[in-house]
């Protein structure tokens, strides 16, 4: 009896093992999406942990260039040389377009609530910058409902700390991004969470 | 003096059974070109994605594949071109509070202080074997053995799938094959990969431990199946059976029978094991709830196939939470292992039916993953039993006849690496085999016991 309750189990197992999944057909870059980019990212681009961004409705262009950037090593703040440099190594041009085209594709999260006060100081940030600090709009370029524009990324609904935390590299220049980096370093901390929250807090 | 050999010969016995530790390893990075972090709160704790990378089957790799095709242009080969190995050692000191009684020149073990160099040394092959297999493969040379032998192992084929028409989204199956109950396990509440992640092997070892706590620990070979629903409940389901043991037949020359006097009890047949667990993460947390269990007919040792068997069954509970960001790692884990054991060799036990509980909880913090570390609380009580738990046996045996033991660890670790652990932990027992004055019956102290142990862990 024993026996048999462990040949069902191989058994079952095998036959589980030969079901076709139902993405087969998407091709080896859907395959690597399920298999590795959603153990952090999320099957949709929908992250859990905020040390890892969301990439639903993230900007395709943007993208692209960030997988390119990880592969060749020219993004390296640490987060991206811990994780990314590995996760891109491998692909290619075109897996990294269908990569970026499958997450650019998917709803957007939800976001979530953040206090009025810090808000209503981040979108004034956002809309109109901060002059006397020669930090220009960063609605200008991140588009005024922060959707993004091909290679400006998508701020709107990411997580708060990921933000906050891209603004410190840029900021320390760990980032390479020359004009984030002169935007970024003026900000003060509380600028950058003012920021960060009122971004986190836009559909 | 005959005393003292039994003394020397349980010692033995027991260093001999106690469950090695398995790592994490370097070549998991070199595979995945992932740094530590990625998998490891601090090594061997894993974070939620080193728990996804084991139930994946070690094989997400961003070396270059040998991949040839067949005719048909069906890849029949996905082979690394550089192999995943890597190196463990491990170094370390302890001293007991009080030395165990010296046995004189036969069995001299009146040594308060012993070093060791190395504690343990590994190999391991550990990643990526071909397209949805892979494996965590060691090798470890121990002291008190003085031979190399197989440690924790795992070999592990890995798949996701998809039933859309049904409502269920993509989940990872998986078969693993290994020779440790729990140590296939991602979470570090269950005894394979619990804390302590290392211990000393000169330690006076407590009498009474569960079965699914390390006592068949590379002595046996289960093969289970899994699968992970919706990024949250974990099932798995499978059975061991006893290893073959080391004995050869004498009159044959072939592997012993299995009725030979054996180190350890072995399985009759096969024993079933489970495992269900849930787990939540929300934002840089992660909570988890489970249960496993086993439960597992025995020939003991020195009984032959035909004699009666005796019953073991595990049934525990485990839960652990993580706080994980760039500068703080908090950790809790804790499990609770209730045994029951039902003796059918009257000349083992003096009760037919006896019980045991483990609890152990543990909290840890880590500051930058750099300088951090831990402390647990343990207990094992059961019923009493003067034959099954040694009375009259100095040292290793409980003059109550009782299993009971407690105390608490604490340790402080340094990390200059992230592969590399220094490390100072104290042991400290309250209670030991049943008392905490004179436990042996031989004026033994539990806090005699107390052992602190300072090591270096590396992993290359």
């Amino acid at each position: 009896m024993r026996a048999k309750i462990l040949y069902a189990l191989v058994a079952g197992s095998l036959l589980a093992a030969g079901t076709p999944p139902a993405h087969a057909a998407d091709g080896a870059a859907l395959e690597l999406v399920r298999k590795e980019c959603s153990t952090c990212h999320g099957t949709r681009g929908i992250s859990v942990a905020p040390t890892f961004p969301h990439l639903a409705a993230q900007q395709a262009e943007y993208l692209e260039v960030q997988l390119r950037a990880f592969r060749d090593h020219s993004r390296a703040d640490p987060h991206a040389q811990a994780y990314m440099w590995g996760m891109a190594a491998q692909l290619t041009d075109p897996t990294i377009k269908e990569i970026s085209k499958y997450f650019s594709t998917q709803p957007a999260p939800v976001p979530p609530q953040a206090g009025a006060a810090e808000i209503a100081a981040g979108k004034k940030i956002f809309e109109e910058g901060v002059p006397t600090q020669s930090v220009p709009p960063c609605q200008s370029c991140h588009m005024p409902n922060a959707h993004g524009n091909g290679p400006f990324p998508r701020l709107a609904g990411q997580h708060r700390q990921y933000l906050e935390k891209q603004l410190e590299v840029f900021a320390a220049g760990v980032r390479a991004n020359e004009m984030m980096h002169a935007t970024a370093q003026t900000l003060t901390a509380l600028q950058i969470s003012q920021l960060a929250a009122f971004l986190s807090s836009q559909p | 003096m005959k005393r003292s050999l039994l003394v020397l010969a349980l010692f033995a016995v027991l260093a001999a059974l106690a469950p090695s530790r398995a790592h994490a390893t370097p070549a998991f990075a070199r595979q995945t070109g992932v740094s530590c972090q990625g998998c490891h709160t601090v090594f061997p704790e894993l974070t939620p994605f080193g728990r996804k990378f084991k139930l994946n089957g070690y094989v997400f790799t961003n070396v270059k594949q040998l991949e040839p095709l067949s005719e048909q242009g069906q890849r029949t080969l996905a082979l690394s071109e550089i192999p995943p190995l890597s190196v463990q050692l491990q170094a370390s000191n302890t001293t007991l509070q009080r030395s165990v009684p010296d046995a004189g020149a036969t069995g001299d073990l009146a040594q308060r202080n012993s070093t060791e160099f190395p504690q343990a040394l590994s190999l391991f092959y550990t990643g990526k074997i071909s397209d949805n297999l892979g494996a965590f493969l060691q090798l470890t040379w121990s002291p008190p053995s003085d031979s190399v032998g197989i440690d924790n192992s795992d070999l592990r084929f890995a798949n996701h799938a998809a039933f859309d028409s049904i409502g269920m989204p993509d989940f990872i199956y998986g078969l693993t094959l290994n020779n440790n109950p729990t140590s296939q396990d991602v979470w570090n509440s269950t005894p394979a990969w619990g804390y302590p992640y290392i211990l000393p092997d000169s330690a006076v070892p407590p009498v009474a431990s569960t079965l699914l706590d390390g006592q068949l620990a590379q002595e046996s070979a289960g093969l289970s199946a899994y699968v992970y629903l919706f990024d949250h409940l974990y099932l798995e389901g499978g059975a061991y059976r006893s290893a073959q043991t080391s004995f050869t037949n004498a009159t044959t020359g072939g592997p012993g029978p299995l009725d030979s006097t054996a180190p350890n009890d072995r399985i009759s047949g096969v024993a079933p094991y489970w495992r269900l667990a849930w787990e939540q993460a929300w934002g840089e947390h992660s909570l988890e709830f489970g249960t496993y269990g086993i439960r597992a007919e025995t020939h003991p040792t020195g009984i032959g196939e035909n004699g009666p068997l005796n019953v073991f069954t595990d049934i525990a509970l485990d839960g652990q939470y993580q706080f994980i960001t760039d500068d703080h790692i908090f950790s809790l884990a804790g499990t609770w292992i209730h045994e029951h054991r039902h003796f059918n060799n009257v000349l083992l036990a003096t009760h037919q039916n006896n019980d045991l509980d483990t609890e152990r909880l543990t909290a840890s913090y880590y500051f930058r993953r750099r300088i951090g570390g831990y402390v647990q609380g343990f207990s094992t009580t059961g019923s009493r039993d003067p034959i099954m738990y040694a009375m009259g046996t100095p040292v290793l045996g409980s003059a109550k006849g009782r299993p009971d033991t407690q105390g608490a660890i604490v340790e402080l670790d340094f990390l200059p690496w992230l592969n590399t652990k220094l490390g100072v932990q104290y042991t400290i027992y309250s209670k030991f085999n049943g008392d905490s004055k004179n436990y042996d019956g031989f004026g033994r102290k539990a806090s005699d016991n107390n052992a602190l142990f300072v090591y270096v862990w590396t992993a290359f």
